[in-house]
């Protein structure tokens, strides 16, 4: 008998209604993934599941429960904060201290030149060394970041996927160095391009060599690295740019299949390597869709590894990172995002992950501070020590909605991953670059909601502070730095033999030219301190550089506004505009140096295109001659720099030369977007910047503003 | 005016200038056009406009990056006019052809510009002509003119240059059925795109199949219609692309043709405009006097056949 068919159901269902004066069926609220969440689950919805199985067992199959028998009753999870910034001495030095406060594992933040692949003094990386991770240039650089920490000890993750190559020699070479075999190495390498060219945006190379490397180092660490992960298949960045949770999962599944597939094509056993490969997820603020995602996950991938013939059970088992959301937290108000944080770290720990990141308050305002990491730290420390969450596994197993949720979850997730098998696999998927436009769509109508209203955050669109505290900001001298790497590269560059660099350099490109496995002559090259951006020129000269052709989404913000006075009073401005000025408000948005931060940039330049206005979109890592070069030849009325990886008080400076350069009398008006700690709102200002938008900026403001600025500026003529 | 010293000159921020003035809608800004055009066509360049047209998505924007980043390492000027159709929608547009030309845009010896469609014939207006006199007269060599190709617009587009290409993707032959006599009176050349990878075939398939139908045609028409096959994204081809363009170039300039083109293009032109203003013309009396919706309803009334209604009003708007 079930149970809506018994009294019981039904005498709820009438105090419901009779509460909420709304019929039961009418009562669902819809997510982001387009599941209908009921107000009551009920044994009811335990049943007809084809995936979740209802008496599990955790560390069995199908591992919906968790990847261990005993989970965090034996040992908590790891307590991984992923942190770098500026020179290798400063980032060992605060690593050392971190691990002295009760952090357990380490993992590596590169600068974004070092991701890219160009050394610290390479001209098109002015203004981005050291800015938003650690900068290494050689070995030299690798061996101080593990300074006096003994490798063959601390497991070691590395977010490299790019510059996966010479950067994971460097970590091997400086491991033997150090006098640690490389079998002794632990941790991971991220090593997940494919989500580069979806959303992270830190590729080199093109699509099919980059899967080529992939493959490479899964070989490689299979054969010589048995403690270290090979890959760590990333949806983190995903739902990070926007997605929501199940494309979030069944984009990073269906990329682990692509990364199975590249590494049994080398004649591989699947498990020879599947043991080793691990994930990576992103924890958001839908406390139970989060918890559901991860068992959703373990579950989906057991089912995809067996039928990829694995045998070995570890070869089923899916193990996984987790980070808080960043992009839940808010430059208003920010100590709110303690407690943000807070819950979404407990929602990782309840959907059982092995290891986690717990975000800083000041998140978006800059890198953390000593301070603010301490007390993101602190939020693990005081889950797995005063709340008594380690005391059993899998705690809401049985729940109702948690496993209802969790079928759902799949399911979902199930349709797209057959989809995309279909279709070929995620390899040809994101050469057409539709997840990344499916994922942009998904961010846009994020935005939506937020900009209208309809979704509520705390101190930025409802209930503000109107006494915004002032906090502590890291602050990295990028010029200082530079030079320092710089210093440090031509002392490498005269005490090294050129020549056998040379030698070893034109080995590695050969090398490139077939089948070779490629970590090896690599090693050979950093051995005999060739750099980074020299290692990565010798594969770019076989394999070329990747432009990506970038897609846009219409239309999808418009749509959340139709009847809305402020989105209609902006299209009212547009066409006044047009037709006093013979043409509508021209706007290029733009990307400089090698920030990829894109998320900002093509959300407002859909949303603006929505409202009227003719948006120019330039492409990611341009430099600021190229950005005045487009900008004057199109003859734009204002420029809109996004900015989020801190260039900005070089990169700004440098366009408005750039305009000059080209058109001494150019009227084109410049503002900028991103994140901009308040401190530096004068600096720029007083580099003629009109307006400066930062995180949580209403776009139909945003536009509105911009619209009025261009109309005073040609109205000084 | 400093203006046309400033485009002869080259400078690229009057060119660009020049450029928002044609393309205006603001009558005070026609008419600056106007003066500015009458000058400038006194003192013509030497460019040789080529416009390359081919439904969205089949790598036009990919081949001028492609068939660019060759021509300007020969040392050529090149300026492009890029009609973005992507707008429709919304009224407003998003221009994302130059993430697709990211090599060129950086190289001095290039002018990229792009224009928001606005759904008018594959987006080509005056305004697109005008451009390229600008552009002319600032000195370029080539100048390459992309525009979506749908029906009407490609008559109109190859009224634009002096050589007209047609960029087709791999498997597009079955559709030739349809297009027959047509495009090989505007097209002087069918490039096949997408010459690579698993695509190969198919696209060899596809040329052969233009080959044979174009083969049909080849007595009709004086000129021999070239097929050929190029992978913008590899960067294969191109040689052949300029190779086959510059014989067409010397070709027609000795037969004759190229002039004869220019001119039975002013005169297209000419005529376009003619009729604009009289259309326009026309529309504005017809509404001023009211006359459509005053016989139309004697006609609901059935006071009067529509053929008279017809009739009366012609003969009425045109005194
Ligand atoms: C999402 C995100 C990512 C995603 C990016 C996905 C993508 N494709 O964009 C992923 C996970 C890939 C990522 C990676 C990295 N990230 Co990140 N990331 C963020 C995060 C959490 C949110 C940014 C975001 O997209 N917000 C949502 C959008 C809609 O907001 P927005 O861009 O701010 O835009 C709004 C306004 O600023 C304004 N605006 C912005 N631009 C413009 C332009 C115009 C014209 C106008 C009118 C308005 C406007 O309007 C928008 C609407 O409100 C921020 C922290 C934060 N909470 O802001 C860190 C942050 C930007 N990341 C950071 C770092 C360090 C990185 C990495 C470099 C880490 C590393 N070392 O590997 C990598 C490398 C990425 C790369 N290639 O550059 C740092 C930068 C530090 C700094 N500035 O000092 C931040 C600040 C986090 C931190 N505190 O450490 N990141
Ligand atoms: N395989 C292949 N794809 C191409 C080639 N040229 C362009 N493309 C792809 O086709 C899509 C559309 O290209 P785009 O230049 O924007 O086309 P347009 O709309 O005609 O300008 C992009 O995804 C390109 O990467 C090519 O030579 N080979
Ligand atoms: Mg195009």
């Amino acid at each position: 008998m079930t149970n809506k068919s018994n009294n019981g159901f039904n005498s709820w269902q009438k105090s419901f209604e009779k509460e909420t004066k709304k019929n039961f069926s009418d009562a669902k609220s819809e997510t982001d993934e387009g599941i209908d969440i009921k107000p009551v689950y009920t044994k009811d919805d335990l049943e007809n599941f084809s995936f979740v199985e209802n008496n599990s067992l955790p560390g069995q199959w199908p591992y919906t429960r968790g990847p261990k028998a005993s989970m965090y009753t034996n040992r908590p999870w790891t307590i991984r904060q992923y942190a770098g910034f500026s020179t290798a001495e400063e980032s060992n030095e605060f690593y050392k201290k971190n691990l002295e406060s009760g952090q357990k594992g380490l993992s590596v933040a590169f600068d974004l030149p070092t991701h890219r692949g160009y050394d610290s003094d390479d001209d098109l990386v002015m203004g981005d060394v050291g800015k938003a991770g650690v900068a290494i240039d050689t070995v030299e650089d690798m061996k101080i970041l593990f300074n006096n920490i003994p490798l063959d000890q601390m497991s070691v993750s590395m977010t490299m996927n790019g510059a996966v190559l010479p950067v994971l020699a460097s970590f091997i070479v400086a491991g033997e160095e150090q006098g640690v075999d490389r079998s002794l190495l632990s941790g991971t390498i991220q090593n997940d391009i494919l989500k580069e060219f979806m959303v992270r945006n830190t590729y080199i190379y093109p699509p099919e060599p980059s899967m080529k490397i992939v493959a490479d180092i899964i070989e490689f660490t299979s054969k010589e690295m048995p403690k270290f992960n090979s890959i760590s298949i990333s949806g983190y960045h995903m739902q990070e740019a926007g997605a929501d949770n199940v494309l979030e999962l069944a984009y990073t599944l269906a990329d682990g299949m692509e990364y199975v597939r590249a590494a049994m094509s080398k004649g591989l056993d699947v498990d020879d390597f599947a043991p080793r490969l691990s994930f990576f997820f992103a924890i958001g603020t839908d406390f139970f869709m989060e918890i559901a995602k991860l068992r959703a996950a373990r579950t989906l991938w057991a089912k995809i590894m067996k039928d990829f013939g694995a045998k070995n059970e570890r070869s089923l088992i899916l193990r996984t990172h987790c980070q808080t959301s960043g992009v839940s937290l808010t430059e208003k108000d920010p100590y709110n995002n303690i407690i943000r944080t807070s819950y979404e770290a407990l929602s990782a720990i309840l959907g059982g992950t092995q290891s986690l990141h717990t975000n800083s308050f000041d998140e978006a305002i800059a890198l953390p501070t000593d301070e603010s990491a301490r007390i993101a730290r602190n939020t693990q420390l005081i889950l797995q020590n005063e709340t008594g969450v380690t005391k059993t596994v899998d705690p809401l197993a049985g729940s109702y909605f948690v496993e209802n949720l969790t079928e759902e979850l799949s399911k979902k997730a199930w349709d797209i991953i057959t989809e995309i098998e279909e279709l070929g696999g995620m390899t040809k998927a994101v050469k057409a670059g539709i997840p990344k436009l499916k994922i942009e769509e998904s961010a846009t109508k994020k935005q939506a909601k937020v900009d209208s209203g309809s979704r509520v955050v705390v101190g930025v669109n409802k209930y503000k502070n109107p006494k915004e505290p002032s906090v502590d900001v890291r602050v990295i001298d990028n010029n200082r730095v530079r030079d320092d790497q710089i210093k440090k590269i031509q002392a490498i560059k005269k005490s090294r033999d050129t020549r056998a660099v040379e030698k070893a350099l034109a080995n590695l490109t050969n090398a490139a030219k077939d089948e070779t496995n490629l970590l090896t002559p690599c090693i050979e090259a950093i051995k005999l301190r060739a750099t980074v951006g020299e290692v990565s020129k010798a594969l770019e000269q076989v394999y070329g550089r990747h432009f990506a052709k970038s897609l846009s989404v219409s239309g999808v913000y418009g749509k959340h506004f139709e009847g809305d006075k402020d989105f209609m009073k902006v299209e009212k401005k547009v066409i006044d505009f047009e037709n006093a000025n013979g043409r509508r408000p021209r706007v290029l948005v733009v990307k400089i140096g090698q920030d990829g931060h894109d998320r900002g940039a093509k959300i407002v330049a859909t949303s603006f295109a929505d409202m009227g206005f003719d948006v120019d979109m330039g492409p990611l890592f341009q430099s600021p001659k190229d950005v005045a070069k487009d900008a004057i030849e199109n003859d734009v009325h204002a420029i809109g720099v996004s900015t989020l990886a801190a260039g900005h008080k070089t990169l700004v400076p440098e366009l408005m030369k750039a305009l000059s350069n080209i058109d001494p009398k150019s009227k084109i008006i410049v503002f900028v977007g991103g994140i901009i700690p308040e401190q530096d709102y004068e600096f720029l200002y007083k580099n003629n910047v009109s307006a400066i938008f930062g995180p949580g900026s209403n776009i139909i403001e945003c536009a509105e503003k911009v619209i009025d600025l261009i109309s005073d500026n040609l109205s000084k003529e | 005016m400093e203006l046309i010293e400033n485009i002869q000159k080259g400078e690229r921020a009057a060119i660009a200038k020049a450029i928002t003035l044609v393309e205006s809608s603001k009558d005070s800004d026609q008419q600056l056009s106007r003066q500015l055009i009458s000058e400038l066509i006194k003192k013509p360049g030497k460019s040789i406009r080529i416009g390359f047209s081919g439904p969205p998505g089949v790598g036009k924007s990919t081949f001028i990056e492609s068939f660019g980043s060759y021509l300007v390492t020969k040392n050529y000027k090149l300026g492009i006019l890029a009609i973005d159709p992507s707008s429709q929608i919304t009224g407003g547009s998003i221009l994302g052809d130059k993430t697709r030309m990211v090599e060129i845009s950086k190289n001095p010896n290039t002018f990229i510009r792009s224009t928001p469609s606005r759904g008018t014939l594959g987006g080509i207006s005056m305004g697109t002509r005008e451009a390229s006199i600008i552009l002319d007269a600032a000195g370029y060599d080539f100048i390459f003119i992309e525009t979506v190709g749908v029906g009407q617009s490609e008559i109109v587009a190859s009224n634009l240059v002096d050589i007209f290409t047609l960029i087709v993707g791999p498997g597009s032959g079955d559709e030739l059925q349809g297009i027959k006599k047509g495009i090989t009176e505007y097209a002087d050349i069918f490039i096949v795109n997408k010459n690579d990878g698993e695509l190969k075939i198919e696209a060899s398939k596809t040329a052969a199949d233009y080959k044979s139908a174009l083969s049909y045609y080849k007595k009709l028409d004086k000129l021999e219609k070239q097929v050929l096959l190029v992978s913008a994204i590899e960067q294969t081809g191109m040689k052949e692309v300029i190779k086959t363009i510059n014989q067409i170039v010397d070709q027609n300039k000795q037969k004759g043709i190229f002039e004869e083109r220019r001119a039975d293009q002013l005169k297209f032109w000419i005529e376009e405009e003619v009729k604009n203003i009289i259309a326009s013309d026309i529309t504005k009396r017809l509404s001023s006097k009211g006359s459509i919706s005053k016989y139309s309803e004697k006609v609901m009334k059935n006071e009067m056949s529509m053929f008279e209604a017809v009739e009366t009003i012609t003969k009425d708007t045109l005194k």
